[in-house]
């Protein structure tokens, strides 16, 4: 299994080989592991219960801030009465929401998903101006170039070992309704471990999400799941 | 003491400042047409434009900041007038010798110049050097001017007075005015910033001239970027909360705020929380320690504490049946402070690590850096503006003159950034000239975004228009300091 040593692998990044010699590779500390099945076939609704969290506080902010302005125009008004009481309840209340957030998001960072578990395949991938070479072997950046035809299994843990061969790009998946699925950066120098269990079959794409240089958006690739 | 010549320096930044942005607004307005397919820029055209677009505006948002604090602390210390007007010198020559890389050398590497993309020459080869030469002449003056602003307040308050410290015990002998311990807070973690930003621009250039014997290590080179990037952003925000502070009791008739023991407490955490929530920017760099990781989440969730309980609450207690005197200054620092906290949720949703994942680098992180600088912090400075342009003229605010521009400011502001958050919801990636094919979307909130944003455009313009001419005055042989 892995262990929790720094991803640092050569600073002179053009001339590694990375993932096979040291075993030090690695994002995922050994503290704070656990058990932890994500279901990730949602990622509409994931990002429609977002947007609308946002939308339901933005609206409630505007109307919030209406009310308060309507307020201010009569002359009889006479300020806001217990301003101390009401500013101390209202930090107390927006403490506890966003203890209660963190206590309930944190543990569901990609650091600690599927920490536990054996991938049951490992995709190396590497990226460069402006494409994506991955493949099941470790890819020599002399060499790099071919692309294995990638195809994962559905339901099980897998994992892909991200760098980068000039500048830092994106390594972001998604599905075939065009939703981000989950994401993690090719950095030069350093290999990312991002482990997924896909839980639909289809294709998906890879894009790149991290500024590049002019041929960004047209940066990609794609892999089957069955 | 406000002296004429702080008041000319402060008009030349001001028009100054106007004209870069409705510059800089017109070439986003270009970048989100090119994005709806209703022009067609060549990509190379778009990522040099989207570079002089995310430069100048953080660069005069920052400066807007730094110009409304340095004439506010007029009242309460001694401020040099030669170290504002040194710092415009280094700003204009920065921002010549920077735009000259984008339009001539057609620079493109965005303004992050995120590591180690500037050394991947695909431009003009004197363009990276220049570029970050530039950078480093404009950083420089505005280093030296906030070091300045620091020892000035320094000169009058000790180190625990500026940081308010003593309104922690009950009747404290000295008040230290809010103005000043939030400029203290922000002006440090302006130096910090830019003291990193010397240290990146040194490792650059070692890697440049060093022929190939150094290289840089690119996950610190992010740290830093990030941490330089990150808290210059930040602390221009917190730049133009002092002036909410400052003149939103005064231009409403109210009293003014007073510096509490909870007041001092919220902008001593603010410090702390500012410098730490970095992290966030690398949530995705899995090699990062973990432990980092929790720090940005926490910082960047507790940030929202202080600002909303503090700032935000005491502006609406400030308003609450207040029998409030409208005009445009409190009005934008009203819909500023709202904007501001609007900017905040999208920006707390995405600094959760979570949520992170599914909306790192798509249109949410424009969305929200957007709402709270252009519905924010640009509101804050734009209500300073023309707080001082009547101050210059000698003339009150005009009560109904401004409903027109409050409502074009918000329709424009608003719909302009919504297009972006729907955009980030539909996994839309930012940066892109052009969008494939299966983000169907993209295109057509694109457009709209960039109709929002002429409509928004329109209101600075009259906002531009009204404060301009007051400003000019200053300039007057008849005009009385």
């Amino acid at each position: 299994m892995v262990n929790g040593q720094a991803g640092k692998i050569n600073p002179k990044f053009r001339e590694f080989n990375y993932g096979l010699s040291s075993g030090k590779v690695c994002l995922i500390t050994d503290a704070g592991r656990r058990q932890f099945h994500y279901n990730k076939s949602n990622e509409m609704r994931e990002h429609a219960i977002l947007l609308t969290i946002f939308l339901v506080a933005a609206t409630a902010i505007s109307l919030f801030f209406f009310f308060i302005y309507r307020s201010s125009l009569p002359e009889d008004g006479k300020g806001m009465v217990n301003a101390g009481k009401k500013r101390l309840f209202f930090a107390l209340i927006l403490a506890s929401v966003l203890i209660i957030l963190l206590t309930v998001t944190l543990p569901k960072s990609p650091y600690f998903l599927f920490a536990d578990e054996t991938p049951a395949k490992v995709v190396y991938v590497a990226a460069r101006q402006y494409s994506y070479t991955m493949s099941y072997q470790a890819i020599d950046p002399k060499s790099a170039g071919r692309s294995d035809t990638i195809e994962l299994p559905v339901n099980q843990p897998v994992e892909f070992r991200v760098t980068s061969f000039d500048v830092n790009h994106g390594f972001s998946i998604y599905n075939d309704r065009a939703e981000l699925v989950t994401q993690t950066q090719a950095m030069p120098g350093y290999v990312n471990r991002l482990r997924w269990v896909f839980t639909e079959p289809g294709t998906y794409n890879v894009l790149c999400l991290e500024y590049c240089g002019v041929g960004h958006p047209i940066m990609r690739t794609s892999f089957t799941v069955k | 003491m406000i002296t004429r010549s702080l008041k000319r320096i402060t008009s030349v930044w001001i028009i100054t400042v106007l004209v870069l942005f409705v510059t800089a607004i017109i070439f986003g307005i270009t970048m989100r047409f090119n994005q709806g397919k209703d022009l067609t820029m060549s990509p190379v055209g778009f990522y040099s434009l989207m570079t002089t677009h995310g430069i100048t505006m953080i660069g005069i948002w920052a400066a807007a900041g730094l110009v409304a604090v340095n004439y506010l602390l007029g009242r309460y210390v001694k401020v040099s007038v030669s170290l504002n007007v040194f710092a415009f010198v280094t700003t204009v020559i920065g921002v010549l010798m920077i735009w000259a890389t984008t339009f001539i050398g057609k620079y493109h590497a965005g303004w992050t110049f995120l590591y180690p993309l500037p050394l991947q020459v695909a431009w003009a080869k004197w363009a990276t050097p220049v570029f970050l030469f530039g950078l480093g002449i404009l950083g420089a003056g505005w280093l030296i001017w906030s070091v300045g602003m620091l020892l000035q307040i320094l000169s009058k308050y000790s180190l625990k007075q500026a940081f308010a410290w003593q309104h922690f015990s009950k009747n404290p002998a000295v008040e230290t005015p809010p103005l000043v311990l939030i400029s203290t807070v922000s002006l440090i973690g302006i130096i910090v910033s830019l003291l990193t930003a010397v240290i990146l621009l040194v490792l650059y250039f070692l890697e440049y001239f060093s022929g190939g014997n150094f290289t840089n290590d690119p996950l610190l080179m992010k740290n830093l970027t990030y941490f330089f990037g990150h808290t210059i952003a930040n602390e221009s925000l917190y730049l133009g909360l002092a002036a909410v502070y400052e003149l939103m009791p005064e231009s409403s008739g109210r009293p003014r705020f007073k510096t509490t023991w909870y007041v001092a407490l919220a902008w001593n955490c603010t410090l702390v929380f500012i410098l730490t929530a970095f992290f966030h920017h690398l949530y995705m760099d899995f090699v990062q320690p973990v432990g980092f990781q929790m720090i940005g989440q926490l910082a960047s969730y507790f940030a929202s504490l202080p600002a909303a309980a503090v700032t935000a609450f005491s502006v609406i207690a400030l308003v609450y049946r207040g029998r409030i005197r409208w005009s445009l200054t409190n009005t934008l620092f009203f819909i500023g402070i709202m904007g501001w906290l609007i900017g905040g949720i999208g920006a707390v949703i995405d600094a959760t690590v979570s949520n992170n994942m599914i909306l790192h680098n798509t249109l949410w992180v424009p969305a929200h850096f957007h709402t709270y600088n252009a519905m924010g912090n640009v509101l804050f400075c734009l209500a300073f503006f023309n707080w001082v342009a009547h101050e210059f003229a000698g003339t009150q605010a005009s009560v109904k003159s401004f409903r027109l521009t409050t409502v074009l400011l918000l329709i424009g502001g608003f719909g302009f950034v919504l297009m972006f958050y729907l955009g980030g919801a539909y996994s839309m990636p930012r940066r892109f000239s052009v969008y494939p094919q299966e983000f169907t979307h993209a295109a057509i909130l694109a457009s709209l975004g960039a109709w929002f944003a002429t409509v928004y455009l329109v209101a600075i313009v009259l906002i531009f228009a009204n404060i301009i001419k007051k400003c000019l005055k200053v300039f007057s042989p008849s005009f009385s300091s």
